[in-house]
């Protein structure tokens, strides 16, 4: 009802921006109204002007969301969490969404209870749960990308988008761009660069992380020699557990340690049990960052990218 | 591979009628040592045999020299314990319940005990503290569970229809470990690797805090040994050479309880080893329970140490966790001894 009634509303102000006359009015305005059909995975979704009740189904379209100041009425957990990643939680104002399933397993029935206007999901959703979730509500699906560092940006511009809100989703882009070349300049005044290596520790070994993540991306573009000892392969996340006995391959300069779950630290402990860990150079000098693994290796978004750098600028610039 | 199997036993057997089993027994040690030695040459790294065998000339290298000495060595001792424990475990499990195919793993003992750790996990506790009690605990309960499963009339005649109770058993114990697990993310992160058994990165000071309850099992497993022949010849006989049935049937089920809790504590859960080793050890040993164990000593480590090697050769730089390796060549074992014309009773 409220679609369509905001519908005949837009349509009612390009024929009356014509019947004035103005061509340069009519222009955009007609550019305002093509901007509401999204180029999505599954075809052209239209969306409406200013949605009310969004409801985000993947960690970065939750990020993207809060960046361009629109709190979800409802969201999915982090990976391995019973809530949204931490470092959510400081964008929340008053409201926080309602829990609506993990990625992998949406409630249909909890996104329902919601009664969303837009639904924003990941480039993974299934066809059949698309079926399901458009007829819900108008569902924005980004078409799928290869993993590379830089991947969340187009999503990030299609959430934006759906969401009428472009102008804030590429100020929080730049802004992470500025604060990138702001913080590589500080480390290389610092000379605190070096090779890098980040790992997710598991009770067995270590997994090398890809080079394509947002975390080693961000890495890289601050100054840091990102490897992955051609341990991990071409668009794998990471690596299979290495053995310990190859376990001097992520020595370096820099090793960051995640786990799946948010304790960095626990991971840190977890590994120093270990003879082959503690013999590493990166741990006899004290350079090894333990990193919460809800946010190194799982989220994505202009938010995550500015509280990686965080990360990092607080472990290189102590 | 079924052919392959089934004929391992006759073949041995008549060539165990060619050696004396001592001259067996002293091959079979022969065969422990050098699979040890392999065991310390060759891993997943890139310190290989000559390497290794460099640093008997000089001892510069100290990546080559910590691979072996903190690495290699403690898993190659580690395997030989715990090959020792389920073989052992294997063996008197077989004894008790009189059948071929009793197996800790498949009668539900090994998943006992990873639930009792789990739950132990689920409910604080670290997986580094409190983990050897708590598995053994749960072995004991899974032992004992099945065992009076298996007492009902009927059951017990039939080495199938008590490997499906166990494998009931050892379903349930796993999905309400699985439960658990996803009730608590924490838990789930500690035990999901080591749901599945491994060799890999475990330390010294797991085996040296077994072994208490290991030397208590193994002058129990001693001085069963003339009470379990006596057993298998049947109740009445063994009662009548003196022996008290089912005070040996407990002492038993504490021992394997002690040996697979040890075993699981720190390896995690290996299946089949405990099927595969007094299976060998039969056919070299003959019917007798005494001869078996002993053949069980160093047939049980050359089973898990060389299957821990190809473990660490296969999926290089990575490894392939133990468990995974003795359940692919096991399963083929235990279909090969059910389908075999003639399932011996014991």
């Amino acid at each position: 009802m409220d679609y369509s009634s905001l519908r005949k509303g837009l349509i009612g102000g390009v024929v009356s921006g014509l019947l004035l006359g103005g061509l340069l009015v009519s222009g955009t305005l007609a550019s305002v109204a093509h901007a509401r059909t999204l180029d999505t995975a599954y075809g052209d979704v239209e969306v409406s002007d200013a949605p009310q009740r969004v409801v985000t189904l993947y960690e970065g379209a939750l990020d993207a969301a809060l960046a361009a100041g629109v709190t979800p009425v409802g969201a999915v957990t982090t990976r391995g969490g019973d809530n949204v990643a931490e470092y959510v939680e400081a964008h929340f104002s008053g409201e926080r969404p309602e829990i609506v399933g993990v990625v992998r397993e949406i409630n249909i029935e909890a996104v329902l209870a919601q009664q969303p206007d837009l639904i924003l999901a990941a480039a993974q959703l299934p066809e059949a749960q698309y079926r399901l979730l458009s007829r819900i509500a108008p569902t924005v699906v980004p078409h799928a990308q290869p993993l590379a560092p830089d991947s969340w940006e187009a999503e990030a511009r299609l959430y934006g988008q759906a969401l009428n809100r472009e102008a804030e989703i590429e100020d929080a882009i730049s802004a992470v761009d500025h604060r990138i070349s702001e913080l590589a300049a500080a480390i290389d005044d610092a000379n605190a660069g070096g090779t890098a290596v980040l790992a997710r520790w598991m009770p067995n070994g270590p997994m090398v992380m890809s080079k394509a993540l947002i975390a080693t991306g961000l890495l890289a573009k601050v100054g840091l020699e990102v490897q992955d000892a051609g341990l991990v392969d071409e668009g794998h996340p990471h690596s299979d557990i290495l053995s310990l006995e190859n376990l001097s391959q992520v020595d370096g300069d820099w090793l960051f340690l995640a786990t799946l779950n948010a304790d960095g630290q626990a991971a840190l402990d977890a590994a120093k049990q270990s003879a082959a860990f503690t013999r590493l150079d990166v741990v006899k000098q004290d350079q090894v960052v333990p990193v919460n693994g809800q946010l190194w290796s799982s989220a994505n978004g202009p938010l995550a990218a500015q509280a990686i750098l965080d990360d990092i600028e607080n472990a290189l610039l102590p | 591979m079924k052919d392959a199997v089934t004929s391992l036993p006759s073949a041995v057997s008549s060539a165990s009628r060619r050696y004396a089993p001592r001259t067996w027994m002293l091959i079979l040690l022969t065969a422990l040592v050098a699979v040890s030695v392999v065991s310390l040459l060759i891993g997943a790294g890139e310190v290989g045999p000559q390497r290794v065998l460099g640093l008997l000339l000089s001892a510069s290298d100290s990546e080559a020299q910590f691979i072996v000495w903190e690495l290699r060595t403690p898993r190659t001792l580690i395997g030989i314990v715990v090959g020792i424990a389920l073989g052992v475990a294997g063996a008197l499990l077989q004894a008790i319940s009189r059948n071929p195919l009793a197996e800790p793993g498949l009668l539900g003992v090994s998943a006992g005990a990873a639930f009792a750790v789990a739950l132990a996990l689920v409910l604080g506790a670290s997986a580094a503290t409190l983990r050897i009690s708590v598995a053994q605990l749960g072995a004991l309960v899974g032992c004992i569970c099945v065992l009076s499963v298996a007492r009902f009339r009927g059951v017990g005649n039939d080495p199938v229809r008590l490997v499906l109770a166990g494998a009931a058993f050892s379903g349930l114990l796993g999905s309400l470990t699985s439960l658990m697990l996803l009730y608590d993310q924490r838990a789930a992160d500690e035990i999901r690797f080591w749901v599945v058994g491994s060799l890999a990165g475990r330390r010294l000071d797991d085996l040296v805090a077994v072994l208490p309850s290991l030397l208590v099992a193994a002058i129990a497993v001693v001085m069963m040994a003339r009470p379990l022949a006596a057993l298998a010849l049947g109740e009445r006989a063994a009662s009548g050479l003196g022996h008290h049935p089912t005070l040996i049937r407990w002492v038993a089920v504490g021992c394997v309880a002690l040996l697979v809790g040890a075993a699981t504590a720190i390896a995690g859960p290996i299946a089949f080893v405990g099927l595969v080793v007094p299976f060998v050890a039969r056919a070299f040993a003959g019917p007798d329970i005494r001869r078996t164990l002993w053949f069980c000593l160093p047939i049980g480590p050359l089973v898990v140490l060389t299957a821990d090697i190809i473990s660490r050769v296969v999926v290089a730089p990575s490894e392939l966790p133990l468990g995974v390796l003795t359940a692919l060549c096991g399963a083929p074992v235990l279909i090969a001894v059910v389908r075999a014309k003639r399932l011996t009773m014991l």
